[in-house]
C-alpha cells in the first residue's frame, strides 16, 4: 500500500466516523428542539381552548383538529403521535388529550397539530448538512493528498535514486535536499551508507588486487630463479627434473592464485558490462581456439548449433564460460572420443566421451574437486563456469549417460 | 643480432630486476634498471631505448603515468607492461595510452624473451624484417619459413614454436614454459604437456625432413633446448 493510499485511507475512515456520530447527534437534538416547539405549540393551542371554552360550549369547538368527547376519566394529561388519513395520505401528527369540566360533565379534548411540517424542516437540514459535509470532505482529501504529496515530494526522488544506485559504478548518491526533518535525517542516513558501501566495495577489490599482486610478484621471483639455475650446464638428471617440477608448481600456484582472483571478481559484481551477442558465433570464434587440441587427441567434433541464440552478458564472462566448458570437455575427453557441442531452443549441452565420474556427481561445481587421474587439472574451471550461470540465473546441469554433459539454459536471462 | 637493444627495466622487486637483467643481458640485450618513476624518467633522457619493460605498481606512483610520456617522446620505443595485476581494465587502459603489449606476472623470461623481440621488430619493420639462423630464414609478418632457401609448410603453432626457439637459443626451456606459451591465456593446463609433446614431434619430423640440422634437443624429458653452436 502506496504511503499516499494509507494517510488517506486513514483520513477517510476517521472523518466518516466523525460524520456518521456528528450526524447522528445532530438529528435527535434538532428532533428534541422540534418535540419540544410542537409541544409548547399543543399548550399554548390548550390555553386557547380553555379560554375560548369559558364564553362557549366545548361541544362547538369541534374542529378539523379538535375533538371532544365525553369522558369518565378525569385526569386525562398525555402527549402522543397518531396517524390520520386526510386525502388518502398518512398525516403524522402530534396528539394532546386532556379532560375539561364544563356544567359538571367531563369532556376529553384532543388537539393535533401536523408534524409534517417540522418533518420537512428536519429533511432540509439533513440534507444540507450531508451536503457540506461532503464539500468539506472532498476539498479536505484533496488539499491533505496534495500537502502529503508536496511534503514527501523528496521523499519519492530519494526512492527513485536508490533504485537506480549501483555500487560497481563510481558515481556518488546525491539526493535533494528536503525541508521535512524526517526525510533530510533519511537521506542523509542513505548518503552515509551508501558512501560506506561503495568504500567498502573498493577496499575489497583493491585489496584482491593487492593479494594478487603480493602473492604473484614472490611467485614470479621463483620462477625466474628455478629458470636461472635450469641454465646451468651442470646439472644432473634429477635435478633438472626437481628444477622443472619447482618450475611447474609455482606456475600451478600462479594459476590457483589468478582463479580464485577472478572468482573473488566475480562475485564482487567488476564484470557489470555487457552486451547482446550471438553465442553461436562466440562457440565458432572459441571451438577455433581449440583445433590442435582437438587433433592432437583425435577427438570428433560434433557441432550442431540448430537456432541463433543470444544472450546478454559481459563479453569476458561469456567467453571465459565457453572457453572453460570447451576445454574440459577435452582434457577429460577419450583419446579418440566425441565432443558433442549442441545449441537448440537456448539451452547449450556441450557433452564429451568418458568414463564415469570417481567423485560424487554433486561435487561436480564445487572448488578443486578433480579426478585422481588428472592431477594438472585444477579443478577450478567448472566452479567458474556455475558462478558465472549464477550470476546470470542460467540454469545449470550436469549428468552422465555414456557421455558427460552439461547443459545451461540461457532463457532465464531476461 | 647487428646492434644490442638498451631495454629498460622499470621494476621495483630487486630481486625480480636482478634476474630479469641477467637475463637480458645473456640473451643479447642491453639491460639497464630502474626502481621507480622518478630514475625511470632520469635513464630516459640519458639514453635511447629499444624498449621499455614497465612495471605498473611503483612506490612513487602507477607506471601508468609513463606511457604517454614514453611514446610522445619516441613512438619506435616498444613498450611492455608487466604487472601482477591482472585486472582486465587496467590491460585495456594501458593498452589504450599506447602500450605495445601486456605481460601478467609472474612470466616465464623466454616468453619475455619472445615479446620483446616481437614488439622491437613490429616498431622498427626496416631493421629486421627476416631472421635468419644458418640455413634457416623465418619472415615474421608473413609466417613463412625458408629452409636452404626452400619454402617450409609449418602450421601457425609449428611456426609459433621455432620462432619462439629462435628466440631462445641456447636455453633450456622447460615444458611448463612452453605449454604456457602455446595455449597462451586460455591455460588451466592440463593437456599442455602432450600438446608440446605432439607439435615439436610434428616440427622436429618436418624440419629434418626439409634438411635443417637437428638444433631442437630434448634436455632430460623436462624441457627444451635449441642448441647453436
Amino acid at each position: 500500500m502506496k504511503l499516499l493510499t494509507k494517510t488517506s485511507l486513514n483520513f477517510i475512515s476517521a472523518s466518516v466516523l466523525f460524520f456518521l456520530v456528528g450526524s447522528m447527534a445532530m438529528y435527535f437534538s434538532v428532533r428534541n428542539i422540534m418535540a419540544e416547539d410542537l409541544r409548547n405549540r399543543l399548550l399554548q393551542q390548550q390555553n386557547e381552548f380553555i379560554y375560548t371554552a369559558q364564553q362557549n360550549n366545548v361541544m362547538d369547538l369541534v374542529s378539523e383538529l379538535v375533538f371532544v368527547q365525553t369522558t369518565q376519566n378525569k385526569q386525562l394529561y398525555s402527549f402522543s403521535d397518531t396517524v390520520l388519513i386526510t386525502n388518502e395520505k398518512y398525516m403524522l401528527y402530534r396528539k394532546l388529550d386532556f379532560s375539561y369540566v364544563q356544567n359538571d360533565q367531563d369532556y376529553k379534548v384532543t388537539i393535533l397539530i401536523s408534524q409534517s411540517e417540522s418533518d420537512k424542516l428536519i429533511m432540509k437540514i439533513a440534507i444540507m448538512n450531508i451536503g457540506f459535509a461532503m464539500l468539506f470532505f472532498l476539498i479536505m482529501f484533496f488539499v491533505n493528498r496534495h500537502s502529503i504529496k508536496s511534503a514527501l515530494g523528496v521523499f519519492y526522488s530519494t526512492i527513485r535514486k536508490l533504485e537506480d544506485f549501483e555500487v560497481t559504478q563510481s558515481s556518488t548518491l546525491s539526493l535533494d535536499t528536503a525541508e521535512i526533518e524526517e526525510v533530510k535525517k533519511l537521506n542523509q542516513v542513505f548518503e552515509k551508507m551508501s558512501a560506506q558501501i561503495r568504500q567498502d566495495f573498493i577496499s575489497q577489490k583493491e585489496y584482491t588486487e593487492n593479494v594478487s599482486h603480493e602473492l604473484q610478484t614472490p611467485l614470479a621471483i621463483i620462477s625466474s630463479k628455478a629458470d636461472e639455475l635450469m641454465q646451468a650446464d651442470n646439472l644432473s638428471k634429477e635435478q633438472m627434473e626437481q628444477l622443472a617440477l619447482l618450475l611447474e608448481t609455482t606456475n600451478r600456484l600462479s594459476k590457483i592464485n589468478q582463479a580464485l582472483i577472478f572468482l573473488t571478481k566475480i562475485d564482487n559484481r567488476f564484470y557489470t558490462e555487457g552486451s547482446t551477442f550471438s553465442l553461436n558465433d562466440l562457440i565458432k570464434e572459441k571451438l577455433s581456439l581449440f583445433k590442435d587440441a582437438i587433433q592432437d587427441k583425435n577427438i570428433k567434433l560434433k557441432l550442431d548449433l540448430l537456432d541463433i541464440t543470444h544472450v546478454y552478458m559481459n563479453p569476458y564472462l561469456a567467453e571465459t564460460l565457453i572457453i572453460n566448458l570447451i576445454k574440459n570437455a577435452i582434457v577429460h575427453n577419450e583419446n579418440g572420443g566425441i565432443l558433442r557441442i549442441t545449441l537448440n531452443n537456448q539451452t547449450l549441452s556441450i557433452a564429451n566421451s568418458g568414463s564415469p565420474l570417481s567423485f560424487d556427481e554433486k561435487d561436480i561445481f564445487k572448488r578443486f574437486t578433480r579426478s585422481n587421474e588428472n592431477k594438472k587439472s585444477l579443478g577450478i574451471g567448472i566452479s567458474i563456469v556455475q558462478r558465472i550461470c549464477d550470476l546470470y540465473a542460467f540454469n545449470i546441469a550436469y549428468s552422465y549417460a555414456d557421455e558427460h554433459q552439461f547443459k545451461i539454459n540461457f532463457r532465464n536471462n531476461g | 643480432m647487428l646492434k644490442k637493444h638498451n631495454i629498460l627495466v622499470v621494476e621495483d622487486e630487486l630481486e625480480l630486476a636482478k634476474s630479469t637483467l641477467a637475463y637480458l643481458t645473456e640473451n643479447g640485450f642491453s639491460p639497464f634498471h630502474a626502481k621507480d618513476l622518478k630514475s625511470a624518467r632520469k635513464l630516459l633522457k640519458q639514453e635511447n631505448f629499444s624498449a621499455v619493460l614497465l612495471d605498473l605498481g611503483l612506490p612513487d606512483g602507477d607506471g601508468m603515468a609513463l606511457i604517454k610520456e614514453i611514446k610522445n617522446a619516441k613512438n619506435e620505443i616498444g613498450l611492455i607492461i608487466v604487472s601482477a595485476k591482472d585486472a582486465l581494465d587496467k590491460k585495456i587502459e594501458g593498452l589504450e595510452l599506447g602500450a605495445d603489449d601486456y605481460l601478467t606476472k609472474p612470466y616465464f623470461f623466454p616468453e619475455l624473451n619472445a615479446r620483446l623481440k616481437s614488439v622491437i621488430r613490429r616498431l622498427n619493420l626496416e631493421v629486421n624484417q627476416e631472421i635468419i639462423l644458418n640455413e634457416i630464414t623465418l619472415l615474421p609478418e608473413q609466417m613463412r619459413t625458408l629452409i636452404h632457401g626452400e619454402e617450409l609448410e609449418l602450421t601457425a603453432k609449428e611456426f609459433g614454436l621455432l620462432l619462439y626457439f629462435v628466440s631462445n637459443q641456447n636455453r633450456v626451456i622447460s615444458k611448463t614454459t612452453l605449454g604456457e606459451f602455446m595455449s597462451s591465456n586460455y591455460a588451466d593446463y592440463g593437456f599442455t604437456d602432450d600438446m608440446v609433446y605432439t607439435h615439436i614431434k610434428n616440427l622436429k619430423k618436418k624440419l629434418s625432413g626439409s634438411g635443417c640440422d637437428d638444433y631442437i634437443k630434448n634436455v632430460y624429458g623436462v624441457g627444451y633446448k635449441f642448441t647453436v653452436a
